[in-house]
């Protein structure tokens, strides 16, 4: 099912491309010894495989309906017809990490209680956090040709990045983090947290896709998508 | 025409829906079935610091102004100034809320630790 594609032509039709790919992978690189030093294998698995499966399927999925796409990559992997880099799927695994780490540390001052609404909380900080630094990078990414958006989309534009973006960015974070933090404070054994991370992705994903589906319509009715 | 990526899931439901329902299957198989570990694992939070030149910083706070320095740079050496700097100054908004409280917290753990000798 799945296709790895290699670019020859790297950095093509791209401007600083390089720089960011590398910010990316030392961010990645580090958190990922940063948790499995922390938390061990199993978990690092549990926090950071399933962001790369759903954000696989998702981008694949958005790169196939023709909304954007992403010239100049090495490597390429394809999944439901669109080619997604390999980098910018790892890059969402940082931000589902990072965001939610963010999310526990300024939560976990206001709100001792270790309970589903501090869950909530928790996901509602790192949705913000992540639409906040979403709201510097998209723009510069749009401007340097790291991923490009369609011109024909109408709507309400933040320099040239639909909002529908930053939505979509909100919601995954915020129901990928719910996901990862029920599972993590679950009594289940690590074997089986790494499983139904896997497996909820049926669950999150559904979730995603009616929420997501909602508000896409919802901006639609009054003009801003 | 481009679509949504919902729109694209509905073209493409007969792809979904097997996934989908698998998942469903998979994950309520793995809850309802017996075998738990009673033990939850307490997260430390105060772990996450490192000292850099005398100063107590957060990993993670460290590691969102790493990419958020770095991202302003490449947007300035982009000439793409005015979307750098608003763009910059509202990605900033968490690390001064997150260092904020940090040093709220440190202050009043101290005058708590004062009070008491």
């Amino acid at each position: 099912m799945a296709i790895i594609e290699i670019n020859q032509n790297f950095g093509e039709n791209t401007q600083l491309l390089a720089p960011f790919i590398i910010v990316i992978a030392i961010a990645w690189v580090f958190l990922v010894y940063y948790s499995y030093k922390k938390y061990g294998a199993r978990m690092t698995l549990v926090y950071f495989l399933p962001i790369i499966i759903a954000t696989l399927l998702i981008e694949s999925a958005g790169v196939a309906g023709g909304r954007y796409y992403y010239p100049g990559y090495i490597v390429y992997l394809s999944v439901v017809g669109g080619a997604v880099p390999l980098i910018i799927v790892l890059a969402w695994s940082v931000n589902l990490f990072l965001f939610m780490s963010l999310g526990k540390y300024f939560i976990s001052k206001l709100y001792h209680q270790k309970n589903f609404p501090q869950i909530l909380l928790i996901s509602l900080a790192a949705g913000i956090f992540g639409v906040c630094l979403d709201l510097l990078e998209d723009p510069i990414a749009h401007h340097n040709n790291w991923w490009i958006w369609e011109e024909s989309l109408t709507g309400f534009k933040f320099f040239n990045v639909p909002i529908l973006n930053f939505i979509g960015w909100f919601v995954l974070i915020f129901f990928m983090c719910i996901a990862t933090l029920l599972i993590e404070r679950s009594k289940f054994s690590e074997n089986r947290k790494v499983l139904l991370s896997i497996s909820s992705l049926a669950f999150t994903g559904l979730a995603i896709f009616m929420v997501h589906g909602i508000l896409v319509r919802i901006f639609e009715s009054i003009g801003l998508a | 025409m481009e679509k949504t990526i919902v729109q694209f899931i509905l073209d493409n439901i007969f792809l979904f829906v097997p996934l989908g329902v698998a998942g469903i299957i998979a994950t309520l198989v793995l809850y309802f079935l017996p075998k738990k570990v009673t033990s939850e694992a307490s997260e430390d939070l105060s772990t996450d610091f490192v000292t850099l030149l005398k100063v107590r910083v957060n990993i993670y706070v460290g590691v969102y102004f790493f990419v958020w320095l770095l991202i302003l740079i490449i947007g300035l050496l982009s000439d793409f100034l005015i979307p750098t700097i608003i763009g910059g100054i509202i990605a900033s908004i968490p690390l001064f809320v997150l260092i904020l409280f940090e040093c709220k917290t440190s202050k009043s753990k101290r005058t708590r630790a004062h009070g008491d000798h």
